[in-house]
């Protein structure tokens, strides 16, 4: 059976192989600055994501919620974490590279997600690093001690209210034809504010049931 | 030259993957090995996008060939959604772990043909 499924991984690597060496070289792009001036921007993806996919990332920042809110709903029914947690190692290096770190992260979240409609960036991105921020906190300061600064009914009420803001902006982009940069800007915004809080969540849930982090 | 090396490395991160999904007995690592293979689709998407000596397709960076706008806005939000259904699923792991206390999918199946 195991030399059955190695066989056909095999076969179906060499037809990707050979399909990807036929891909190449591929034709020159053409016509993209008349589609991406008629939408408003500049950048052709988020021309793109504005002209064509807008009902796909309002639905993927659904998914994400939907799937934040299964992590919470699943992981409140499992019992508490009682045992002696393991120390947090308190060296000085971390934690003065947490202190020095966190507000460059932030910042350049900030820049991320305020600058990702002309360039590389945008909302998800700016997100996961305010998350991957908000985990070297919880690694120098322990999960506990962060849980009490950042009170998460708060948080909840955020995430819930980026939600809807970002449907709304979706909704005047859909359909009263707003269009321009702030929306996109705003968007973005909001949808870094809503990865990074789900990553918070996922990240205390699984300290609060099951150890540190 | 660059999108095809790329592209190759992609069917091998996602053969990689693949093969730690089949061959590893674990789920966690049966798990790793799906956001792996995932991680090979999203690199050849943006390989599929590269053009020789092309720019960001943004306006106004000057004159020249630029590389292609409609994989990289495909690709955008795959990665996120990758991380949420890994927490995910992860939870359903946990759960499992909870009840059957093994993570070993031949035992879980072993055990579930017993009942």
């Amino acid at each position: 059976m195991r030399w059955v499924t190695a066989l056909s991984l095999v076969a179906l690597l060499s037809v990707l192989v050979v399909g990807t060496l036929g891909l190449f070289p591929r034709d020159p792009v053409e016509g993209w600055e008349e589609a991406t001036s008629a939408y408003g921007a500049r950048n052709a993806v988020a021309a793109i994501v504005l002209g064509a996919r807008l009902w796909d990332t309002l639905m993927e920042v659904l998914v994400y919620a939907m799937a934040m809110l299964g992590v919470r709903m699943g992981m409140s029914t499992l019992p508490e974490f009682r045992a002696p947690r393991p120390r947090v190692a308190e060296t000085p290096l971390l934690l003065k590279a947490a202190d020095i770190l966190i507000g460059v992260v932030f910042v350049f979240s900030l820049y991320l997600a305020a600058s990702g409609h002309l360039g590389p960036g945008g909302g998800f991105p700016a997100g996961a690093i305010l998350g991957s921020g908000l985990l070297l906190l919880a690694l120098a300061k322990g999960a506990d001690r962060l849980a009490e600064e950042l009170y998460e009914p708060t948080l909840e009420g955020l995430e819930y209210g980026a939600v809807a803001v970002l449907l709304l902006i979706g909704a005047m982009t859909l359909l009263l034809g707003v269009r321009g940069q702030i929306p996109l800007v705003a968007a973005n915004l909001f949808i870094g504010l809503e990865v990074a809080i789900g990553a918070w969540v996922v990240l205390h849930r699984f300290t609060t049931h099951r150890g540190e982090v | 030259m660059e999108g095809l090396t790329a592209g190759l490395m992609a069917v091998a991160l996602a053969g990689l993957g693949l093969w730690t999904l089949v061959h590893r007995r674990n789920v966690i690592w049966k798990l790793l090995g799906l956001n792996v293979a995932s991680g090979g689709s999203i690199l050849f998407l943006v390989a599929v996008a590269h053009r020789p000596d092309g720019r960001p397709p943004i306006l106004g960076l000057g004159p020249g060939p630029a590389t292609d706008p409609l994989p990289q806005a495909l690709v955008l939000t795959a990665i996120v959604i990758h991380f949420a259904t890994l927490a995910l699923s992860l939870v359903y792991v946990v759960f499992l772990t909870e009840r059957r206390h093994t993570q070993d999918v031949p035992k879980l199946e072993r055990r579930r043909s017993r009942r």
